[in-house]
C-alpha cells in the first residue's frame, strides 16, 4: 500500500473515528453538567431568544474594545472566511464531502479558490507573528494556541502546494495533503479547535444566564 | 472525423492556445532575422483542444509556396501567408500523420536536394544513357 | 557472428531516398519527444545503428500490448521499426512453435550473447510455477534464462512492470513484476493497459538510436513518456479550473466537453502520454472520448478504489463502525459528565 493508499483509506478512517467520538465526547461531558441555580430574580426571560440573541451580538466587538481589536479581528476574518471558501467550495472537496453526506452543492473557480487561500495563509502567519511578539499574549500562549495554529495550516498550506508541486510529484503532495487532514482531524475534538463545534454552544449559554441576570446584552 | 485526418475532431474548444504560439513565432522571426538562426515548433507536444489545431493552420494561412513530397508517404511543405514561416505536415504511406512542425527558416532543410540522393542519382543517369552514346569527356574520368 | 547491416543500408536497400530518412528521423525525434534541433544527431546514429536482436517473452498476459503494437493496417512507423529489428522470438507473431520455437530463441541468445534486448509482456507468477508455463519451461525459469545474455530488459504493459490485473487483489497466482525478480540487468517499465504503441516503439528507436536506455522516473518508466500527468496535459484542464465538472454521463457537461474528475478521472496521479501522443495515430484518448482516465499506467491501479470514484473521495469503512465510534464518544462524555457532576457538587449549593 502506498503513502496515498494508505492516506485515503486508513488514516482517514482512523481520523474519522477519533473525531465523531471525541465531538461527541465533549458534548455530552460538557451539556450533562450541572446547571449552576440561580438565586436572583430573572431580569428577562431568557431562555432560548437570549441564546440566540448573544450569538448574534457577540459578532461585533463592544464599542470601548474596538479599536484594540480592529487589527486581529480583520485577520481572524480573513482566516475564516478564506478557510470556509477553500473547504466549503472548491469542488474536489465537495466531492469528498458528498462521498459520504450523499449530497453536493455548487462551487467556485479554481482561481478564487487559489485567492482565498493564500489570504488565509497570510492572514494565518500575521496573526502568529502578533502571537510571538505581543507581550500578553507571549505569556499566556501555550502549547494548545501553537499547535492548534498549525495543525490549521498545514492543509492550507500542502493544498495550495499541489498546483505549484515545487519539484515534489503530485500524489506525494496529495498523500501529505491528506494525512495532514487527518491529524486536524484527530486534534480538533480536544484542543482550542473545539471551538468550530462548541462557540455557539458557549456563547449562547452565556447570553441565556446573563440576559436572565440583566447584564447588557 | 475521417481517418484519414483523424486529429480533426467536430466538436470546437478554445482555450487560447493559439495566440502565444503565434507570438512565439514573431519572436522566432525576430531570431531568424537578426542571427539566421531557424526554429523548429513540434506541433505534436502541444496539447491542442480539439479545433484549436484547426485555428492555427487558418490564422497562418497560405502563401505562395507548396511543396509536395513523396517518400515514405506524402508530406506537405507549405510556407504560410507569413514568408519564412513553414507549414510541414509528413504522412505515412497510410496516411496518417507522423509529424507536424512549424519551421521558421528561409527554406526547409526537407526542400533541399541531399548529397547522397544526388550521388545515387548522378549514376543511375549516367547508367541511362551509358553506351548509348560517345563518350563526351575524358578528363572527368568516366 | 554474421554481419548485422546498419540502419541506414536496410532503408537504402529498401529505395529509401535521404529525403525519406530525414523524414523518418524528424518522425523519430517526434515520438522520442525530443527537440527538432536533435534531428542531425539523430540521423547520424541511425545511419550507423545495427538491427538488434529482440527476444519477446509472454507471460500471464491477454496479448493486448502485442495487440496494442500491432493494430495497423498499413505500413507506419511502427512498422518500420519492427523492420529495423530482428524479432527473433515472439509466441503471438512467430510462425514456428514447440522445439522448433525454443530452438530459434537459444539460438539468437547465443549469437548475440551480451547484445539482444529481452521484452516482456505478462506477469510472472510465483505463487506455483504451474500457473503459466511455455513448452513446459515456468514463466521465472524462461525469464532469469533469457536475460542472462542481454543487454536490457522491458517491461512491456502493466502486468509486466507492476504485476497488473493477475495481480491485482487478491493476487491469487502470486504474480510478480520484471523488476521484482530480474536485478541485475537494466529494466525499463513501459506500463499502460495497454501502453501506447508509439511508447513501446520509441523505447526501441532510443535503444537504436543511441544505444542507450532513456532516463527513468521512480518507476523505472521513460521520462519522455511518463514524466507528466495526464492532468497536465489534458485539454480540458481549463474546464477543471473553472469549476465545470460533467455530473454523469452524458449530462449537458459530458456532451460540452467538461472536466471528467467528478465521473472518478484519475488523471492527477497518472503519469502517461495519453494526453499529448493520444492513440490510434493521435485520433484520440479516453477523457476526449468522454471516459474518465482509469490510471492504467500506475502500480496497482486495479486496487485504488473505483474507477468511477472521483479521486477526492475517502475510503471510509463501514458507517456501523463510525457509529460505534459515536457510541463510544457518548460513553466517554457521560463518564466525563459524571465526573465533572461529582466536582460540582462540592462547590455547588443546590437551588
Amino acid at each position: 500500500m502506498d503513502l496515498l493508499e494508505f492516506a485515503r483509506g486508513p488514516a482517514l478512517q482512523f481520523a474519522a473515528y477519533i473525531l465523531v467520538a471525541g465531538v461527541i465526547w465533549r458534548l455530552v461531558g460538557i451539556i450533562m453538567l450541572k446547571e449552576k441555580p440561580e438565586f436572583s430574580e430573572p431580569r428577562h426571560p431568557g431562555g432560548l431568544m437570549a441564546a440566540l440573541k448573544v450569538i448574534y451580538t457577540r459578532s461585533f466587538t463592544a464599542a470601548p474594545f474596538k479599536r484594540a481589536t480592529l487589527y486581529p479581528k480583520m485577520l481572524a476574518y480573513v482566516l475564516h472566511i478564506g478557510l470556509f471558501v477553500v473547504v466549503l467550495l472548491f469542488v474536489p472537496h465537495i466531492v469528498f464531502f458528498e462521498g459520504f453526506l450523499g449530497f453536493d452543492w455548487p462551487g467556485l473557480p479554481n482561481n478564487v479558490i487559489y485567492f482565498a487561500g493564500v489570504a488565509a495563509v497570510v492572514a494565518g502567519i500575521a496573526l502568529l507573528v502578533r502571537r510571538l511578539t505581543h507581550p500578553v499574549l507571549r505569556l499566556i500562549s501555550n502549547f494548545d494556541d501553537y499547535f492548534s495554529w498549525f495543525i490549521t495550516l498545514l492543509p492550507l498550506v500542502t493544498g495550495l502546494l499541489m498546483p505549484v508541486r515545487m519539484g515534489v510529484r503530485y500524489e506525494t503532495l496529495l498523500a501529505v495533503h491528506i494525512l495532514s487532514v487527518a491529524v486536524l482531524m484527530i486534534w480538533l475534538p480536544f484542543g482550542k479547535l473545539g471551538h468550530t463545534f462548541l462557540v455557539f454552544i458557549t456563547r449562547g449559554t452565556t447570553g441565556m444566564v446573563f440576559e436572565r441576570r440583566g447584564a447588557k446584552t | 472525423m475521417t481517418l484519414q485526418d483523424p486529429t480533426r475532431s467536430p466538436i470546437p474548444y478554445r482555450h487560447g492556445n493559439v495566440t502565444p504560439l503565434l507570438n512565439e513565432i514573431v519572436h522566432a522571426l525576430d531570431r531568424l532575422l537578426a542571427d539566421d538562426e531557424p526554429t523548429i515548433i513540434d506541433l505534436a507536444s502541444l496539447p491542442f483542444a480539439p479545433g484549436e489545431l484547426e485555428d492555427l493552420e487558418q490564422a497562418l494561412g497560405t502563401g505562395e509556396l507548396t511543396a509536395e513530397l513523396e517518400a515514405l508517404g506524402k508530406s506537405v511543405i507549405r510556407e504560410t501567408a507569413y514568408p519564412g514561416v513553414w507549414w510541414v505536415e509528413h504522412r505515412n504511406t497510410g496516411g496518417e500523420v507522423v509529424g507536424r512542425y512549424i519551421e521558421i527558416t528561409r527554406s526547409p532543410d526537407i526542400l533541399m536536394s541531399q548529397d547522397a540522393d544526388i550521388g545515387a542519382g548522378r549514376a543511375r543517369l549516367r547508367d541511362s544513357f551509358d553506351g548509348s552514346a560517345p563518350e563526351l569527356n575524358k578528363e572527368t574520368g568516366k | 557472428m554474421k554481419t548485422i547491416p546498419t540502419l541506414g543500408e536496410i532503408l537504402q536497400s529498401q529505395g529509401v531516398s535521404r529525403r525519406g530518412f530525414m523524414k523518418y528521423c524528424a518522425a523519430t525525434a517526434s515520438l522520442l519527444a525530443l527537440p527538432p534541433a536533435m534531428v542531425p544527431r539523430i540521423a547520424r546514429a541511425l545511419e550507423q545503428a545495427r538491427r538488434p536482436s529482440v527476444i519477446w517473452l509472454s507471460f500471464q498476459e491477454c496479448t493486448g500490448c502485442t495487440e496494442s503494437l500491432t493494430r495497423s493496417s498499413s505500413p507506419t512507423l511502427e512498422g518500420l521499426i519492427f523492420d529495423s529489428i530482428s524479432l527473433d522470438y515472439h509466441h503471438t507473431l512467430q510462425a514456428a512453435s514447440g522445439e522448433a520455437a525454443e530452438a530459434a530463441r537459444h539460438a539468437a541468445m547465443q549469437e548475440n550473447m551480451g547484445n539482444y534486448l529481452v521484452l516482456v509482456d505478462g506477469s510472472i507468477p510465483m505463487g506455483n510455477p504451474g500457473y503459466s508455463t511455455i513448452a513446459g519451461i515456468s514463466n521465472y525459469d524462461m525469464l532469469m534464462e533469457t536475460v542472462e545474455g542481454a543487454a536490457a530488459v522491458v517491461a512491456i504493459g502493466s502486468c509486466a512492470a507492476f504485476g497488473g490485473i493477475p495481480g491485482a487483489d487478491p493476487n491469487p497466482t502470486g504474480a510478480m513484476s520484471v523488476s521484482d525478480l530480474v536485478k541485475d540487468k537494466p529494466v525499463v517499465n513501459v506500463p499502460g493497459c495497454p501502453p501506447i504503441p508509439m511508447v513501446i516503439t520509441a523505447v526501441l528507436a532510443q535503444f537504436l538510436t543511441f544505444g542507450q536506455l532513456p532516463d527513468l522516473d521512480i518507476h523505472g518508466r521513460p521520462t519522455a513518456f511518463f514524466g507528466q500527468t495526464i492532468h497536465d496535459r489534458c485539454y480540458r484542464r481549463p474546464f477543471y479550473e473553472q469549476g465545470k465538472f460533467a455530473e454523469t454521463f452524458d449530462d449537458e457537461g459530458a456532451r460540452k466537453g467538461w472536466c471528467l474528475f467528478k465521473l472518478g478521472c484519475k488523471g492527477p496521479i497518472t503519469y502517461n502520454a495519453c494526453a499529448t501522443v493520444k492513440w490510434n495515430a493521435g485520433t484520440s484518448f479516453p477523457i476526449e472520448s468522454g471516459h474518465p482516465c482509469l490510471g492504467c499506467s500506475e502500480p496497482g491501479f486495479w486496487d485504488k478504489g473505483g474507477f468511477y470514484a472521483p479521486l477526492s473521495t475517502g475510503k471510509f469503512d463501514s458507517g456501523e463502525k463510525l457509529a460505534g465510534a459515536a457510541v463510544a464518544g457518548v460513553a466517554l462524555g457521560a463518564a466525563a459528565a459524571v465526573a465533572g457532576r461529582r466536582r460540582q457538587a462540592k462547590y455547588m449549593k443546590e437551588g
